[in-house]
């Protein structure tokens, strides 16, 4: 018993997921008052486009998500430990959140700019695919019990998804596009005002610290679900139960 | 007031529900899992 008690106390241990909570929730409250404060409206779209600090992080952070899975996917299919494949579906959940997330926000702001909630654009399409293909991963991991079938098969869809990443990320500078074009991520740098540059860095620094304390949280979670099905599967709780019976 | 405003209002209402939304999912997970895994080792320990 002593020993399962450690392991479980191990598998619930807090130790920095508190203080990354607190990080994260001031971090979120200094780029809100920057981006809503601070920053000026903008010349030509006025206030609305504000929307720019918050949908751009989330993109940002979708792609950091993905970019986590496909490297803990490669990770696992070389060394076969289960801990990869943990930190690939905490980070895909996460993504997942993150990629519905940038396309609500994409659509608040384009209503008003483009006139419409939503468009075949490339930009719009090529994301709209990211969140069916990780979508797909999640309902694969689901769909297998075998657990190391279940990790392989993710691992696979991991890696080949990620192919999209850069896609997406392109898809403005390849194709004709209604979508802007990279505000961060460009050739030449960033040609934003000084003061909106700084809201959107911090946005995006703040929305980081948020992702590392979502995947600490997640990822104790998983442990605490992995060790629920262990203790439910293990044969001494099947002998018991026939006892009982 | 600009008219576009509501737009931003809720998007920035969305991000904090979805974000916070998800944090209190985690917790009940976790409250749920560890409950599970505890009342299991309970049995065991009879």
């Amino acid at each position: 018993m002593d020993v399962a008690a450690r392991g479980l106390g191990k598998a619930t241990s807090r130790s920095g997921e508190r203080a990354l909570g607190v990080a994260a929730l001031v971090a979120i409250v200094v780029s809100a008052t920057l981006s809503l404060v601070v920053a000026p409206p903008d010349a030509a779209q006025g206030e609305v486009q504000r929307l720019m600090y918050v949908h751009v992080p989330a993109a940002w952070l979708a792609y950091l998500s993905f970019f986590v899975v496909f490297v803990s996917s490669v990770a696992y299919l070389k060394t076969r430990r289960i801990r990869w494949d943990r930190i690939a579906a905490a980070s895909a959940e996460i993504g997942v959140l993150f990629t519905a997330l940038a396309i609500v926000l994409g659509a608040l702001w384009g209503k008003p700019i483009w006139g419409t909630w939503w468009t075949w654009d490339p930009r719009l399409t090529t994301t709209a695919m990211l969140l069916l293909i990780y979508l797909a991963y999640l309902a694969v991991r689901r769909v297998v019990d075998n657990p190391s079938r279940r990790a392989r098969w993710a691992a696979v869809i991991g890696i080949v998804g990620f192919v999209d990443v850069p896609i997406v990320h392109l898809s403005v500078v390849w194709w004709r596009s209604l979508h802007q074009q990279a505000t961060l991520l460009r050739v030449g740098g960033p040609e934003i005002h000084g003061s909106m540059l700084a809201a959107l860095l911090v946005g995006v620094a703040a929305f980081t610290v948020v992702y590392a304390y979502l995947m600490t949280l997640r990822l104790r979670v998983g442990r605490l679900e992995e060790r629920a099905v262990r203790e439910a599967l293990s044969p001494q709780v099947g002998e018991l139960e026939e006892a009982d019976a | 007031m600009e008219e576009n405003v509501g737009y931003v209002v809720a998007g920035y209402a969305i991000t904090a529900v979805a974000l916070g939304g998800y944090v209190l999912r985690l917790f009940v997970r976790a409250r749920e899992a560890r409950r599970r895994a505890e009342a299991v080792a309970a049995r065991r320990g009879r």
